[in-house]
């Protein structure tokens, strides 16, 4: 097999390159249907319990997903200036397409209960109008204050800041409608400064800035990979063919995602980035191996099927494993990442096939007169072998204290893992100077948050809430959450009832309680509605047949682990105190959303990785024939992923999704280095048949592949250090903290292990002797 | 055709445009005028039962029994209404009452049996709902003609009537509607059918006529039905046991029955 498709593609170039046009013109045909997806919700299936339940109490309590607009002023926000224009920004949000007009909270549209001075109860609009003075702004900010319903919601007690909820229809819509609230807020504003927050825009921003980050990134890393390879191989001609390898594979993969029917999520959109640098590695062993024989063989075809004939084993695994760790990840819960493990795999195969055919193939057509002089510069003597032979030096002395040190590496790596934070919020996507991260950082600062949840309590029959008793309750509950530092507010209409009953016993604060009696309760939420109050507010927090009550929970950060506590805070208030009556309890809301799909994630992510991590060890005690050699290539790896997880329990970088979905990678990828590093050392002592001459010729051909493969990958992913998003940044860094890591551990660890057991592992089968020093010298 | 011929033709021709807008004017606002008190002002008072049914957009409903009694002090003027609810049950007992001016605000009353008290209630924004269903106060008790300018748009066949249709616009921006379409059976004289629109000239609101009963011979509307288009939900209320001319006092719409309903009229 190996040689026939080799065979074929050296006899007949242009049919090779012929059928792999048609092909990849079929798949870029695909490429205009196109259907991009950028909600983060979709993380979770359509059918997921939590979803369900969250678009249910959705549509019972009638609540959107809203963006929140907060304008902050040191010198005190509600004057007659900025309060006149808050007022007219709402008149104009009201009209933006999208924009759930009815449902807006602000000062100009939310309903206030009062009393007038002769006595007479009122619900009416906080502010019916523009202000028409200072002081009239002020009293707005007095009647916030007034009702435990907006006070801190829609304006900070000192006064400084202001707050509005726009409900959208839909979470996609979030971008474009932010950008039309931004150029209302520049027409109206006379300098006060204006903040947009809140989960939905942060999400929808990041998929919208996501793309283009990738129409920059995936071409830069292009670029990058292709000039370090013509420095290292300093012929154009012979670098082209990887990169169309490359970019024929990434065609394929995204061709063949879109005519599936399959969307572009945010983890889809990462495909060509991911696929670049891994469909050129084979190429570059290719042209490593080619590159150092050519000069010997001064014969094309020969030195390619030598090529191919040496590396078709390590490099067939070396796709598989790394197909395996791609395909982990379709055996996740989580849509979007199974579908990235899944086309990854297949552009990875991809390029595993195009790298065996389309190279040869390209090879064969480039003249001789043009790699006259390939390969002709001694590497032995260039900086990339001054390096390895230091390397070599190094283990050949210290390989006891390398060994010693690796153990110490896995001690202290477990520790750091131990130490590993469980944290994900989706605003933090962002940089910290990012518009969205410091609105969100100076509304909660001021203001009772800007992430919702919802706890919906569930009596199971009508009129259930409307029981004192489990109103009492409720209330505690409640009283209980605000305790957390990150709630800032809690609404329920435990607060209508008592707000309309203190205003119905003439503001006395001894009624501003809930009632002992249930007609009570009825008559004042009746009360309520008949004085005027919009039915829709009332059914936002109980549902139109009073069996359930939904608490909304507005909470001052987003981060995973906070919105748990507050989840955790619930239900251990619940434990402690039995409810006076059967309820169920549920949460829903977009942070609560995130911590299960988070949840899920590290639970498939953990799963995925040992499921790989055992099936990568059967292939390399497949490959090597060898139990304890299957074991030892499994070992730089080992200690990639630990000391790389470790030093971000130590860092205290939280472990979130893209640093979830990059452990299965790190599998596939660091393994190819022990592939190529063990399989090939064996065929060096197979020739050589002595570790004294099998050692040092380590860490020449096979060293400058490795090594080369080292750099061109990890520099490939440098220009993600440079986005201003923090996922790719976290790409970025975790691959090149991956490539070095690996690299260095497979270079130091396994010629130390070999060191050392060498009676064992590659035992000698000649003596030593003036002959085959002088071969290894010469190739 | 001289320039002279032609200016006074041109003449003659806006006149006479202009003199129909006007009776147009007129004859649109008489026949609102006589709609609004065949619908609202029928007989000197009346008396019935009344079934509301609000139902949401995923179909749930609430219901809501009360008795409503009124008074109609003067003709298109001054009127007042009694209500005394039966359901839901946890609110029985709880009455409410409204003083209706047409050109001033309305006066509101609230009992709340729970805490045996009286309570008057805000009336400023008669475009808030009435207890909680799609009609508002102002659907209830009625919008005075001379608040809007009315225009016969056409006369045609409606569900095999034959209706007059008035566009009406408001005189003052009040913000309750932009635009409103009402049509007028010619033969009971009562609007079947209004089509509210909002700011923004959307369709918002639609009320209908579902039954019209002469009762007493005065032809009634015993169904009417209020859908809200923009939200998908609509109200519908059943008046039955309908009784005119019961021969109520005025000192029956006063705080004092609140506490204790008229039970000759009130069971």
């Amino acid at each position: 097999m190996k040689k026939a498709l080799t065979e074929f593609s050296i006899n007949h170039p242009w049919i090779v390159i012929g059928i792999v046009a048609v092909i990849t013109v079929f798949f870029a045909l695909q490429l205009p249907n196109i259907k991009i997806d950028t909600d983060p919700e979709n993380m979770l299936e359509e059918d997921e319990p939590v979803r369900v339940f969250d678009r249910q109490v959705k549509e019972e309590f009638g609540i959107s997903d809203f963006i929140a607009v907060g304008v902050v002023s040191q010198e005190g926000a509600f004057n007659e200036e900025i309060l006149t224009n808050v007022y007219n920004i709402i008149e104009e949000i009201e009209d933006i397409d999208g924009v759930i007009a009815d449902d807006i909270m602000a000062p100009s549209t939310v309903d206030d209960i009062k009393q007038t001075p002769d006595g007479i109860l009122k619900v009416e609009t906080l502010l019916e109008g523009e202000p028409e003075s200072d002081s009239a702004a002020r009293y707005v900010l007095g009647r916030i204050k007034g009702n435990p319903i907006l006070r801190g919601k829609l304006g900070s007690d000192d006064g400084k800041a202001i707050a509005m909820f726009i409900p959208i229809e839909s979470k996609d819509m979030s971008y474009r409608i932010s950008n039309e609230i931004k150029a209302i807020i520049d027409k109206h504003s006379n300098g006060e400064e204006y903040y947009i927050a809140g989960l939905p825009i942060a999400q929808d921003s990041f998929g919208a800035e996501m793309f283009k980050q990738m129409a920059i990134s995936a071409p830069m890393a292009g670029a990058i990979i292709f000039l370090l390879m013509l420095l290292f191989f300093r012929q154009i001609k012979v670098v082209i063919p990887p990169m169309i390898v490359a970019v024929v594979s990434v065609i394929w993969a995204m061709g063949l995602l879109i005519a599936t029917g399959n969307t572009v999520h945010i983890m889809s959109s990462m495909i060509p980035i991911f696929l670049i640098p891994i469909a050129v590695l084979n190429s570059i062993h290719i042209i490593s191996e080619f590159h150092d024989r050519y000069q010997k063989h001064k014969h094309k075809k020969t030195t390619i099927r030598n090529t191919i004939s040496e590396l078709f084993i390590p490099m067939l695994f070396t796709s598989l494993t790394t197909v395996v760790g791609f395909l982990s990840l379709a055996t996740t819960p989580i849509p979007p990442v199974r579908v990235f493990g899944i086309f990854v795999a297949f552009g990875i195969f991809s390029a595993w096939i195009l790298s065996l055919t389309l190279n040869p193939a390209f090879a064969v057509m480039i003249s001789d007169k043009t790699l006259r002089n390939f390969g002709k510069r001694e590497d032995e003597g260039g900086p990339l072998s001054r390096v390895l032979h230091l390397f070599r030096d190094i283990t050949n002395k210290y390989y006891k204290l390398i060994l010693a040190g690796a153990v110490v590496v896995i001690i202290f790596a477990v520790i750091g893992l131990n130490m590993i934070v469980v944290n994900d919020n989706p605003v933090k996507w962002f940089k910290k100077d990012h518009p969205i991260r410091i609105a969100d950082r100076t509304m909660n600062k001021h203001l009772a948050g800007t992430y919702m949840n919802y706890l919906v309590i569930d009596g199971g029959e009508p009129d259930a809430i409307k029981n004192p008793e489990l109103l009492k309750y409720i209330e505690r509950l409640q009283q209980y959450l605000e305790a957390n530092r990150i709630v800032g507010s809690t609404a329920g209409i435990t607060d209508i009832v008592k707000k309309v009953r203190f205003e119905l016993f003439n503001q006395d604060s001894a009624k501003y309680a809930i009632p002992d009696n249930q007609n009570e309760v009825a008559q004042d939420i009746f009360l309520y509605e008949i004085s005027g109050g919009d039915p829709d507010d009332l059914f936002k927090l109980i549902n139109t047949d009073y069996s359930k009550a939904n608490i909304w929970v507005q909470m001052t950060e987003g981060d995973n682990r906070s919105v748990a506590k507050v989840v955790a805070d619930a239900e251990e208030f619940m434990d402690a105190n039995p409810p006076p009556a059967e309820i169920d309890a549920n949460w829903a809301g977009l942070p609560y959303v995130n911590i299960v799909w988070q949840q899920k994630m590290v639970g498939g992510m953990r799963s995925a990785l040992l499921g790989s991590f055992a099936v990568v060890f059967i292939m390399m005690v497949i490959l090597f024939r060898s139990f304890i050699l299957g074991a030892i290539s499994m070992l730089p790896l080992t200690i990639t992923i630990a000391a790389i997880y470790g030093a971000i329990g130590y860092l205290g970088k939280p472990y979130d999704m893209p640093i979830a979905v990059l452990s299965s990678l790190t599998l596939g990828l660091s393994i190819d280095f022990a592939i190529h590093f063990i399989k090939r050392s064996k065929y060096i002592h197979a020739r050589t048949g002595n570790f004294s001459q099998t050692f040092p010729e380590m860490f020449e051909g096979l060293g400058r592949a490795i090594t080369r493969n080292l750099l061109v990958i990890s520099i490939g992913f440098v220009p993600m250090f440079f986005s201003n998003l923090v996922p790719y940044v976290t790409v970025g860094s975790f691959f090149f903290a991956i490539m070095m890591v690996s690299g260095a551990v497979t270079l130091l660890l396994l010629p130390s292990i070999f060191k050392i057991w060498h009676r064992r592992l590659m035992p000698d089968t000649q003596t030593e002797n003036i002959q085959t020093e002088e071969k290894v010298a010469q190739s | 055709m001289n320039f002279t011929k032609f200016s006074i033709l041109l003449m003659a021709l806006v006149f006479a445009l202009t003199m129909n807008l006007g009776a147009q004017t007129d004859v649109a606002e008489e026949l609102m005028k006589e709609a609004h008190l065949n619908n609202f002002y029928a007989a000197d008072d009346g008396l019935a039962e009344v079934n509301m049914t609000i139902v949401n957009s995923s179909g749930k409903e609430r219901n809501r029994e009360f008795a409503m009694l009124r008074i109609d002090n003067e003709e298109g003027g001054v009127q007042k209404y009694y209500t005394y609810f039966h359901k839901p049950y946890d609110v029985a007992r709880l009455t409410f009452m409204v003083h209706k001016n047409p050109f001033e605000t309305d006066q509101r009353w609230l009992y709340v049996p729970s805490v045996d008290l009286v309570k008057r209630i805000s009336a400023d924004d008669k475009g808030s709902s009435f207890v909680g269903s799609d009609f508002s106060y102002e659907d209830v008790s009625g919008r005075h003609w001379s608040d809007d300018t009315h225009k016969i748009l056409e006369e045609k066949e409606y569900n095999g009537m034959q209706v007059y249709v008035i566009e009406s616009v408001p005189k003052s921006e009040d913000g309750v509607f932009s635009k409103k379409i009402t049509y007028i059976d010619k033969e009971h004289m009562l609007p079947i059918r209004e089509e509210y629109y909002n700011g923004k000239g959307d369709l918002e609101r639609v009320y209908s006529a579902e039954k019209i009963e002469v009762i007493e011979d005065i032809p009634t509307v015993t169904v009417r039905k209020m859908e809200n288009v923009k939200k998908d939900q609509y109200t519908i209320v059943e008046f039955s046991s309908i009784d005119y001319n019961v021969g109520v006092t005025d000192d029956i719409f006063t705080e004092r029955y609140l506490k204790n309903p008229p039970r000759e009229y009130i069971k």
